[in-house]
């Protein structure tokens, strides 16, 4: 049985290019292959429109990590 | 160059992971972030109080110009060269940003841990832990670029505030 008290889920917030992440991460959900609810995502057009900047505000906002995936 | 700055902080550069995947690489992407999930479990909750100053000092340094002309001028250097026509080896580049990083990083750490009221050099070190002599020079660059200033003297002990 999983404990709740001493199971660490880390809140990560993951940075997803619309047109190669996260349709990957879409096309994970539509072929139903299992996989974690950690990522809190946020879509974007591009990776290169996100600034480093945005990761210093996820962490500074209480996320334990950040995944930039294009 | 976000993940060498994580790394300098303390606060680790493994709290950001990069990937690259294409949009038909379903399975890619789950084993992708099961790494990512799993990474950050071993690593623990991130406690942003405790890296307060820290923080600041990144997005500071984040933000400042130096850092941002030389990630904008990276592939120019590497590929056509400088003004004189000189092509840079990636690994001068590297080592040239990682100086640069260093720098600015400490300056912008010590710009927080003043903000926050930690007004002598002695103050300054015993709350950032840096080697008091390097926060010395660094605070006299510092005050030419008028990013602190000399307030004077308590008990004989210079203190300063930021700017």
């Amino acid at each position: 049985m999983v404990n709740i008290m001493t199971d660490f889920e880390p809140k990560i917030v993951a940075f997803l290019c619309n047109w190669c992440a996260y349709a990957g991460a879409d096309l994970a959900g539509v072929s139903r292959i299992q996989h974690p609810s950690n990522l809190r995502t946020v879509r974007v057009m591009c990776s290169g429109r996100i600034d480093p900047l945005f990761v210093v505000q996820a962490l500074k906002n209480g996320s334990d990590g950040v995944l930039v995936a294009g | 160059m976000t993940q060498k700055l994580l790394k300098l902080s303390g606060i680790g550069e493994n709290r950001l992971h990069l990937a690259w995947l294409s949009s038909a690489e379903a399975q890619r992407f789950v084993d992708i972030s099961t790494a990512v999930i799993n990474d950050i479990s071993v690593q623990g909750k991130f406690e942003p109080a405790m890296f307060e100053l820290e923080l600041g000092a990144v997005e500071e340094t984040l933000k400042s110009e130096t850092i941002r002309w030389m990630v904008g001028k990276e592939v120019k250097l590497l590929t056509k060269g400088d003004v004189y026509g000189r092509k840079w080896e990636r690994e001068k580049f590297e080592s040239v940003l990682d100086s640069v990083l260093d720098r600015e990083y400490k300056i912008r750490l010590i710009h927080q841990a003043i903000a926050a009221g930690f007004t002598s050099v002695r103050g300054i070190s015993s709350r950032i832990g840096m080697d008091m002599k390097e926060i010395s020079y660094l605070l006299a660059d510092m005050e030419k670029s008028s990013m602190v200033e000399f307030k004077g003297h308590e008990n004989s002990i210079p203190v300063f505030g930021a700017l």
